[in-house]
């Protein structure tokens, strides 16, 4: 990006030239994809789930069979192929919602505790372990982490617990939760890193020690970047597939939240359901299809929420310190 | 710089050297040559069973699913070139996404094709053969300390899964049964079994009570069964047969009296209403392509088959009669459609 | 502040801190440690069910040990002691043949399987002549203006892809297999040794280099057949992890004498693998009864895990992968240059930067069902193909490629930009003899990270109707899966307990190995460049 004016005299003469405008063209083509592709997502996904709600539905040209907004909102039942069909997303919220809590109980704590230590603990050398294998954590095919939640994680469980279900959520959180600590940590730790060395100094100065300039200097002073990682983890949680998928189950249990006794049983969270009903006796043009979009919309609105908060909030410390 | 761009544009020529002399030697080594008729080809082998290749896509019922990998597995050992891609979608999924567009050569089917689908499959211009491949057995399940249950009529178990007034408790349908809670599990709508089971024994498709634990994943129903006392459950046959130690299988009384669920009753046509046949279509166009058509006659060839069909899916297979009634069927089509 | 009021901040830094500083400490380390010896410890478990180590005799362990184990632990411990930069030098020359025979075997599976050679060869030249075209009108630049030579240019491409496949296929005479693979991949390969060589080591050992890994590439196809290697495979393998290999044992043995020593590692494990291997075979020692073995990884799908493999799953990753860098490479790199070269300090570049940040957050089931909706349903592409696949993915990465691109090209410093711009270059010739040279590691270890990404990815493949039980693929049209979908079919619809510790747990270790594979080629990668910086 040069905007300095001596750069803008020298390249004027060429600019215009037919192989720097070609050039031109080509890499602002490639930026506009992404435009491009979140456009699409939008576009279909809001024009296939106006197919579904029936205060849509006659917008978008589609008759036959609807459901409506209150239903697919408050409705506490999901049973898309019974006659007849329920829509009601709540037990899939509620099997997410779980899944999110009981993982961030797990990677918040863990992770902001990795961040501290990387950022003001660890040696060069140590750093230079832990970050490749941070890295591969966060690496490791989720596919493979319910494997590992439903082959090794689940019979340990039951041991422990033993009226504890074949698919349960506890075993989903608990990959789910590993697999984000990476994130918390690394975010958090970019936070503290810049984090100006003069706040820490004075810490020093006053007398504190490493713990206090830790907790109570460096910390706070990267609060922002923090709850940013938080967010972006707890959204990356929401959206995992595939780990929940095999862990989880897929039985669209109402589940109570509040309930700890709930991560014993078995739930389907909202990206399982996509997957269930993608395999399952589905119709083509039919309501059970089109309700793919419709929790894929609900997905998409929440993540990208969570995204752009945790942008702002993030934009917080930049400005801070930098 | 200067001496910067100087190498670069060194570099620059030498590659312009280097691309060009790789040319000019990929030209000469030309001069190695083989003639391609005499097989430049890796897949030399020789017979007429591998003269076959082409590749085949099958979608739809999850039911017929691991039937049509046995077919594949066994078919693949006679005609190693083909290639067979099997997907579960369900039946109607395959219809609609995947057979009717013309992107599958079959779709496997645990119901006939219906008529909005025909409709939609000839605006495609895709004309469905339909063969009759297995029939099925359903499976009423309990738990095998279950002792005061054997056998079950039609009319109860409407009682027990219709969603007008479910009864809660086993004595509310047969006051000789246990004063206990029921605990149902049963299919979700992707293995095509709830409808069937619906229909023939609600009386109508897909109409069920809705307070059970349903799933797509047959192994939980066993396992939740197995460990219930006051369980209650139904699923395919085959996989009853797989874990027969587990869960103990009800007769079932249509009001002829009891019949246990075995291939012999299914075949017979005694074991009613819970037996269904089970279909694949074909791509009539499809079938003009000779591995095609091979294929499909290797399935009907061996619908008949004992291990194929029973033993190794748990299905009932066709009998003589049946194969040959589809084998004409099929050997017509692809007439028309090589013709 | 009260003197006592001192006293007692004092007493609180000067005693009770210090405890709770220590155990603070390793509180944050073993909070550290949670997650990564978790994953450690399932690792283990996973390997054992793959491997089985316990299934061997006790005299293949005590061989294993003597053989191999303990000579390699030595000398890894004298080389540590020594020189850790000798060591580093060996484990390096065993990592390097280690993942080029790796990859090189990726190839090779696509010669065998996928491409025949005659459609290989002739799209070669097909691309090899407007190359050539290319390379002609570059001489004569200033004598053609820009637009005629692109226009020429894609004539020239158009003509030459139309016409030159089908002209080749329908010749009466081709190339044998083995010589096609060997003239295509070996003439590169010995030009980028020479290049290489003569960056080093001066014109004439380019040469020479250049020649003997033509030599190597060519005398392979002769050689392959007496170790049981067929032609095809012995040429891809000596052209794409032969020559890396020795090229690189050669630069240590000549420009880095003080660590020669450390190319003892390699050639110790490897002695001992051989050894140890000999002396099983001669006493009749049992090895491990492994699920994860050559059986597993050649074999096709089946009902049984005894018989099931995961071949055409590992193509079907290689396939998707091969079209997912092709389509978010060029696309992510060129959005990056946009971004951080060309973009006005405007509301739009804005937009498009915040976008960017949040599409790299979007669930991937999301980007299936972008795939399926716009490639599918609207695209009217065939569901579950290589190319649907490839593309929906290429997609997902596309935001982690753009920005891992633009953090590689904003470290190229500006002084760079400046002193090229004041030798009147414009700004398409900065960015492409300055910028992209300067940042292409970066952007390259950005690149593999992603793909690496990819490897893993089993939601989008199941959206876009990928099919559970798949053959092969052999063209881009063919129905795709791939290892992580095949994990998922073999955890789900073939749940049961005879799967779930034998071929699955035999796939993970597989998808594992590759996906630590990418990741290890991106680390070193960013370490080196980082030195070099």
């Amino acid at each position: 990006m040069s905007t300095d004016s001596l750069t803008q005299d020298l390249t004027q003469r060429t600019e215009n030239s037919s192989r720097e405008l070609l050039a031109r063209a080509f890499f602002f083509g490639c930026a506009f994809l992404s435009i491009v592709t979140t456009i699409s997502i939008a576009v279909l996904l809001v024009t296939e789930a106006a197919k579904f709600f029936s205060i849509t539905a006659p917008l978008v040209g589609v008759e036959g069979e609807t459901a409506t907004i209150a239903e697919f909102l408050t409705g506490t039942e999901w049973r898309p192929n019974f006659t007849p069909h329920e829509f009601g997303v709540l037990p899939l919220v509620s099997a997410t919602l779980m899944i999110t809590f009981g993982s961030a109980l797990i990677a918040l704590p863990l992770g902001v505790a990795t961040a501290i230590y990387l950022s003001e603990y660890a040696s060069e050398r140590a750093r230079s372990f832990l970050k490749p294998a941070l890295e591969i954590l966060a690496g490791v095919p989720t596919v493979i982490y319910g494997f590992f939640a439903l082959m090794y994680i689940t019979p340990a469980l039951s041991t422990i617990f033993p009226d504890i279900s074949f698919f349960n959520l506890l075993s989903a959180s608990i990959v789910v939760g590993i697999m984000i600590i990476p994130m918390v940590a690394s975010i958090s730790e970019d936070a503290m890193s810049a984090v100006p060395d003069d706040l820490r100094q004075a810490g020093y100065g006053m007398g504190a020690t490493k713990f206090d300039v830790s907790v109570g200097v460096v910390l706070p002073a990267a609060t922002s970047g923090v709850v940013a990682s938080f967010i972006l983890a707890l959204s990356r949680a929401i959206g995992e597939t595939m780990a929940v998928t095999i862990a989880a189950g897929s039985q669209a249990n109402m589940l109570n939240p509040l309930n700890p006794l709930g991560y014993f049983e078995s739930g389907m969270p909202m990206t399982a359901a996509m997957v269930q009903l993608l395999h399952g006796d589905i119709t083509g043009g039919g309501l059970a299809y089109r309700s793919l979009f419709a929790i894929g919309l609900t997905l998409f609105v929440i993540t990208l929420a969570m995204n752009i908060v945790s942008d702002l909030v993030a934009a917080r410390y930049r400005e801070e310190y930098e | 710089m200067t001496g910067n761009s100087g190498a670069g544009r060194e570099l620059l020529s030498r590659r312009n050297f280097l691309v060009a002399s790789g040319a000019v030697g990929v030209a000469g080594l030309a001069g190695c040559t083989e003639n391609p008729s005499d097989g430049g080809d890796q897949g030399t082998t020789t017979g007429d069973s591998a003269s076959l290749s082409g590749t085949i896509n099958i979608a739809g019922s999850s039911t017929v699913f691991p039937l049509a990998t046995q077919m594949k597995s066994a078919f693949q050992r006679e005609y190693p070139d083909v290639k067979v891609n099997v997907q579960s979608t369900g039946t109607g999924g395959g219809f609609q996404n995947n057979f009717c567009p013309g992107n599958t050569d079959f779709n496997n089917a645990s119901r006939p094709i219906t008529d909005a689908e025909r409709e939609l499959c000839s605006k495609n211009g895709v004309e469905p053969v339909e063969l009759k491949v297995a029939t099925d057995a359903l499976t009423v399940v309990v738990n095998n300390e279950a002792g005061w249950v054997d056998c079950i009529t039609v009319d109860e178990l409407a009682q027990i899964w219709s969603p007008e007034n479910p009864p809660q408790r086993w004595s509310d349908v047969n006051a000789d049964w246990p004063d206990e809670t029921f605990n149902l599990f049963g299919p979700s709508q992707a293995s095509g079994t709830f409808d069937y089971f619906t229909e023939v024994i609600v009386g109508e498709e897909g109409k069920s009570r809705t307070d059970y634990k349903a799933t797509e994943n047959d192994s939980v129903i066993i396992q939740g069964v197995s460990k219930n006392e006051y369980a209650m459950g139904y699923l395919g046959f085959a996989y009853y047969t797989e874990n027969s130690d587990s869960v103990k299988a009800l007769k079932v009384d249509a009001g002829d009296g009891c019949i246990a669920p075995s291939l012999e009753t299914a075949k017979s046509g005694e074991y009613t209403p819970l037996s269904r046949p089970l279909f694949t279509y074909a791509a009539k166009s499809s079938l003009a392509e000779e591995h095609v058509a091979e294929f499909a006659r290797f399935w009907i060839e061996n619908s008949t088959s004992q291990e194929l069909v029973a033993q190794n899916v748990g299905y009932v297979p066709n009998t003589e009669d049946e194969k040959a009634e589809m084998m004409d069927r099929l050997e017509a089509a692809i007439e028309e459609a090589q013709g | 502040m009260s003197t006592d009021a001192r006293d007692a901040v004092e007493d609180g830094f000067g005693h009770v801190s210090r405890t709770v500083g220590t155990v603070f400490r390793y509180l944050l380390l073993v909070s550290t440690l949670v997650g990564i010896v978790t994953l450690g410890v399932l690792l283990v478990y996973v390997a054992n069910d793959a491997i089985r180590p316990l299934t061997a005799d006790p005299g293949w362990h005590l061989t294993f040990v003597l053989a191999f184990a303990l000579p390699s632990l030595l000398v890894g411990g004298y080389l540590y002691r020594r020189d850790k930069s000798a060591l580093f030098t060996g484990l390096n020359a065993l990592g390097v043949p280690a993942v080029s025979l790796l990859f090189a075997s990726a190839a090779a599976m696509l010669f065998v399987d996928v491409v025949p050679p005659l459609i290989w060869f002739a799209y070669v030249v097909a691309v090899a002549i407007p190359l050539v075209v290319l390379l002609a009108t570059t001489r004569y630049s200033h004598r053609i203006p820009f637009l005629a030579r692109v226009a020429t240019l894609a004539a020239v491409t158009v003509a030459s892809l139309g016409v030159v496949p089908g002209a080749i296929q329908s010749l009466p005479f081709v190339p044998q297999a083995w010589l096609v693979v060997a003239a295509t991949l070996g003439v590169p390969v010995a030009g980028v040794a020479g290049t290489y060589a003569d960056r080093r080591w001066g014109r004439r050992a380019a040469v020479s280099v250049a020649v003997a890994a033509l030599v190597a590439t060519v005398a392979a196809p002769f050689a392959g057949p007496t170790i049981g290697l067929d032609p095809l495979p012995a040429t891809v393998l000596m052209a794409l992890a032969g020559v890396p290999t020795a090229v690189y044992v050669g630069t240590v043995v000549v420009n880095q004498p003080e660590r020669r020593v450390g190319l003892l590692l390699p050639l110790v494990v490897v002695a001992g693998a051989l050894v140890g291997g000999a002396v099983v075979d001669a006493l009749g020692f049992a090895g491990p009864q492994a699920w994860i073995d050559w059986q597993f990884l050649t074999s096709d799908h089946s009902n049984t895990p005894a018989e099931a493999g995961i071949y055409p799953a590992i193509v079907g990753t290689i396939l998707l992968m091969v079209v997912v860098a092709l389509a978010s490479f060029p696309v992510g790199v060129g959005a990056a240059v946009y971004l951080e070269e060309y973009a006005p300090d405007n509301t739009f570049t804005r937009v498009v930067d915040v976008n960017i940040s949040n599409l790299a957050g979007v669930p991937s089931v999301v980007y299936g069902l972008l795939g399926l909706g716009v490639f599918v349903r609207y695209g009217g592409m065939t569901p579950g193909t290589v190319v649907v696949g490839g593309m929906t993915l290429a997609l997902l990465i596309l935001p982690i490629i753009i920005i891992s691109a633009r953090e590689a090209i904003r470290s190229v410093p500006d002084s760079m930009r400046q002193a090229s711009y004041g030798m009147g270059a414009t700004r398409w010739q900065t960015v492409k003899n300055v910028v992209l040279p300067r940042s292409f590691p970066g952007i390259l270890t950005g690149t593999i990270l992603a793909l690496g990404r990819a490897i893993g990815e089993t939601a989008p493949l199941l959206m876009i109707g990928a099919p559970q039980i798949f053959d092969l693929p052999t063209a881009l049209d063919a129905r795709v899966g791939a290892m992580p979908l095949q994990l998922y079919v073999w955890a789900t619809t073939f749940a049961s307990p005879e799967f779930y510790t034998t071929a699955l747990a035999a796939g993970v270790v597989t998808l594992l190995v590759a996906m630590l594979a990418m990741n290890s080629i991106a680390i070193v990668l960013r370490n080196k460049y980082q030195r070099e910086q």
